[in-house]
């Protein structure tokens, strides 16, 4: 069951062609995961739903690692995750110190930070009997880390929390400590994305990052590279310039049913993603080649609107089910 | 003997944040919990986010509430809905709804099974994030503690997989878009109804053989947990999973238990009002029923401890969850303890499991998921209440000019973890956990163990405040 180090370079080395990770780089790796002070890996939660971690725990990729359980076993040290860990209380608190002192460590965070209140309407743990809010972990660690991957739209950019107004005041990570933050944003984050992310860091890979902090080879491109378009109706098997048998678009959910839902507030083509069939593989056939075998399974797959999660404009105060308006 | 005193801050393997101060002093000769304060720490406001916003976007906003019950909020939020509206769904579409929301029912109750609960008892894998452990009494043998491990990690695919059928009509999960007021957006194929037969069955046969044995291996062990963490046997239910399109017939029926015994009582949501004395909010607002809430929020507060209300039903606490629905509805009738939510939570995934299999048989590919009569109401005041995986879940709202005016949300978290009310009630959670034995008051894992067994959901509990010019400077 438990995945080897072996097993984790394959997986790699089968993505890397997809994520540009070069030969150099998986020795890198290898190297990396070998090395006794190999960085650890904390995941705080703030004002979040879980999303996120319940998404990473999905991890749908096709090769070794194929699910989460691989992943922790074998090639990530997740010293403190607050819905997965054993340990409560002063022991998990103390681990989290330990590492938090070494420095050695990348730091993800899922969900944006309540301001209001001196941070008050989130409180992470105690420490020596002292309350320590997501706010000043959030300053904390952020200073310490080696680098902070962002899991979701919440701490990314503030996502639905900080919309409208909310009492509690969220602000994204970026917002509070003005640091660099590399953003998986989704509401919630695509798994392979976000351990992806961690991959980058581990081997010391550079990400490209677009205006927002997001990686260009995730939000701006396709798997297959740079080429392809990267707004999700520019590359949408319902948008009839993309697939000329596309039936004529959708006036009612009445009759959405393979259509194109741009009339009924259909956010794709103000979003930019690359969902297209990366979301819950169920593997139907294992014949079809990787990119087809989950084709179904993202939000137009079932008729549904996309919703732009992954965007620094969501959820903006206009109706999901408008024509969306720029 | 000087009482002690143990904060266990954060308790892990919950979603949210939660602080459990406990008081621990020698009572007839047993070192056990003498006082205790669960302390919600996570304010998430989220009602103030939905003012203003086109009613239709409610599923969508409220999903966000909770990563692990999203369904469970978008199927409170399109019931609200339509019966302001008045205007039913197809038959497809109900059906559609109850096979995501049934998914995620088997995801959760795997995810606490394994993830969250099963780690409070055996020792696990030997590497963070499961390492360090506790301190604590270790009654599973070898041969069996590498058995439930292993299932573990099996079990980490297998709640995937309930994600993955789920999202054959739900697109994704975590968070899917496919609920919406007046349906369902995904129509039914025959190669996603195959599939979904086929994953479920998968799943079917993982409670048979491994969910439901190790349960009965475990409580089987941990047999003591079934006198430790009873509570005051207050079980409620709003019910859950229609059965027919006038939504008065559920799998799961609505209904009251008192002190764990007597007739099942009739929910009147007119007898719920939520306490604000230890919470922090303005006095001012206490006692009042979700319809008309308000809740200021005040912090610091002298006498506060929670970001949670008390939700009190004619004054008095109740526990929600499986086994509060499994008792309601004449499932199960063991008892009332740690150990006996543990079961019943195992027993209701079987239920619901097989419900699903006769729901999944009643729908062709191709049915129609949308009512083409659909209208959003323009004003209205109205309610839609369900049950999430962790208990009875109500959505109060009002819409003005086609907005939303107000939005108010109860989660079951909020009723079972509640802090003490003005009457000095102690909340559900608190009062399960006077007593329990803890023999190590630097390493409490048999309080872990009580507090596991209510699946605490602080992310849910903590947003219901209609926080109302909460604004600080």
């Amino acid at each position: 069951m438990t995945l080897s180090r072996r097993s984790f370079l394959e997986y790699c080395g089968l993505s890397a062609a997809i994520i540009g990770l070069s030969s150099s780089k998986l020795g890198f790796l290898a190297e990396a995961l070998a090395a006794p002070n190999a960085p650890s890996v904390i995941w705080l939660h703030g004002s979040s739903c879980t999303g996120d971690s319940i998404s990473l725990l999905n991890r749908i990729a096709d090769a070794f690692p194929t699910s989460v359980a691989d992943v922790l076993t074998g090639a990530v040290n997740l010293v403190f995750h607050g819905t997965l860990m054993t340990p409560a209380g002063d022991a998990a608190v103390s681990e989290l110190k330990r590492v938090y002192d070494s420095g050695n460590y990348v730091l993800v965070l899922e969900g944006g930070v309540p301001t209001a209140f001196h941070g008050g309407p989130c409180i992470v743990y105690s420490l020596n009997g002292v309350e320590t809010t997501y706010m000043q972990a959030v300053q904390d660690m952020s200073a310490k880390a080696l680098s902070i991957v962002c899991a979701g739209t919440c701490s990314s950019f503030g996502g639905i929390p900080a919309s409208g107004s909310n009492p509690t005041r969220v602000r994204s990570i970026h917002e509070l400590t003005g640091r660099t933050t590399i953003n998986i944003s989704g509401c919630p984050a695509n798994p392979d994305w976000v351990i992806w992310a961690i991959v980058q860091l581990l081997t010391a890979t550079p990400v490209t990052l677009d205006a927002d902090g997001r990686p260009t080879a995730l939000y701006a491109t396709r798997l297959s590279g740079a080429t392809t378009p990267a707004l999700v109706h520019d590359k949408c098997p319902r948008n009839n310039l993309v697939n000329v048998n596309a039936p004529p678009e959708a006036t009612s959910f009445t009759n959405c049913d393979g259509r194109c839902t741009m009339q009924l507030g259909c956010r794709g083509p103000f979003t930019k993603s690359r969902c297209d069939g990366q979301w819950n593989t169920t593997a139907t056939d294992p014949n079809n080649p990787p990119n087809m075998r989950w084709r179904n399974n993202w939000c137009i797959g079932v008729n549904a609107n996309c919703i732009g999660c992954v965007e620094k404009t969501f959820p903006g105060p206009q109706s999901f089910y408008e024509p969306y308006v720029v | 003997m000087p009482i002690l005193l143990a904060a266990i801050d954060p308790v892990t393997r919950i979603e949210g944040h939660l602080k459990v101060d406990i008081e621990v002093d020698t009572v007839g000769g047993v070192q056990q919990v003498t006082g205790v304060r669960t302390c919600g720490t996570l304010f998430r406001g989220f009602e103030k986010v939905l003012e203003g916003r086109d009613p239709r976007d409610a599923p969508l906003i409220t999903s966000r509430i909770c990563g692990v019950c999203p369904t469970s909020h978008a199927q409170a939020a399109v019931l609200a809905l339509e019966s302001a509206s008045g205007r039913g769904v197809p038959g497809p579409a109900r059906i559609l709804r109850n096979l995501v929301h049934g998914a995620c029912y088997l995801e959760s109750h795997l995810l606490h099974f394994y993830l969250l609960s099963l780690p409070d008892y055996i020792q696990g894998l030997g590497m963070p994030p499961w390492t360090p452990g506790f301190e604590m009494d270790r009654r599973v043998d070898k041969a069996t503690s590498d058995l439930l491990t292993a299932h573990y990690l099996e079990a980490i695919g297998m709640r995937r997989r309930c994600h993955e059928i789920g999202a054959l009509f739900g697109g994704k999960l975590p968070h899917t878009s496919s609920f919406i007021a007046g349906g369902f957006t995904a129509v039914p194929s025959q190669p996603n109804l195959d599939a979904f037969a086929t994953g479920l069955d998968e799943i079917l046969n993982f409670i048979n053989t491994r969910y439901l044995p190790d349960v009965e291996r475990l409580s089987s062990i941990y047999s003591d947990y079934f006198f430790i963490g009873r509570g005051y046997g207050n079980l409620l239910s709003y019910g859950v999973f229609e059965l027919d399109n006038t939504n008065m017939t559920k799998l799961v029926k609505a209904g009251r238990i008192v002190n764990g015994a007597g007739a099942v009582q009739p929910v009147n949501a007119a007898a719920i009002t939520e306490d604000v004395t230890h919470s922090w909010y303005r006095d001012a607002d206490n006692n009042l029923n979700p319809s008309v809430g308000e809740s200021n929020a005040e912090y610091p507060k002298s006498e506060a401890y929670s970001w949670l209300k008390s939700p009190r039903y004619s004054g008095v606490p109740y526990e929600c969850g499986p086994l509060a629905r499994m008792w309601v509805n004449g499932d199960y009738t063991n008892g009332i303890s740690a150990m006996d939510r543990i079961r019943a939570r195992a027993y209701e995934a079987l239920k619901i499991a097989t419900a699903m299999k006769s729901w999944h048989s009643q729908i062709l590919a191709g049915d129609s998921t949308y009512n083409e009569d659909w209208l959003t109401p323009q004003s209205a005041t109205t309610m839609g209440l369900t049950e999430a995986p962790r208990g009875a879940l109500g959505h109060w709202l009002q819409i003005a000019d086609g907005k939303i005016a107000r939005y108010q949300v109860i989660t079951p978290t909020c009723w079972t973890i509640s802090p003490a009310d003005g009457a000095n009630q102690p909340g559900p959670l608190e009062q399960a956990l006077f007593g329990t034995p803890v023999a190590n008051v630097s390493h409490p894992v048999e309080a872990l163990r009580v507090i596991h067994s209510v699946d605490p959901c602080l992310d849910c509990a903590t947003h219901v405040m209609y926080a109302r010019d909460a604004q600080t400077r």
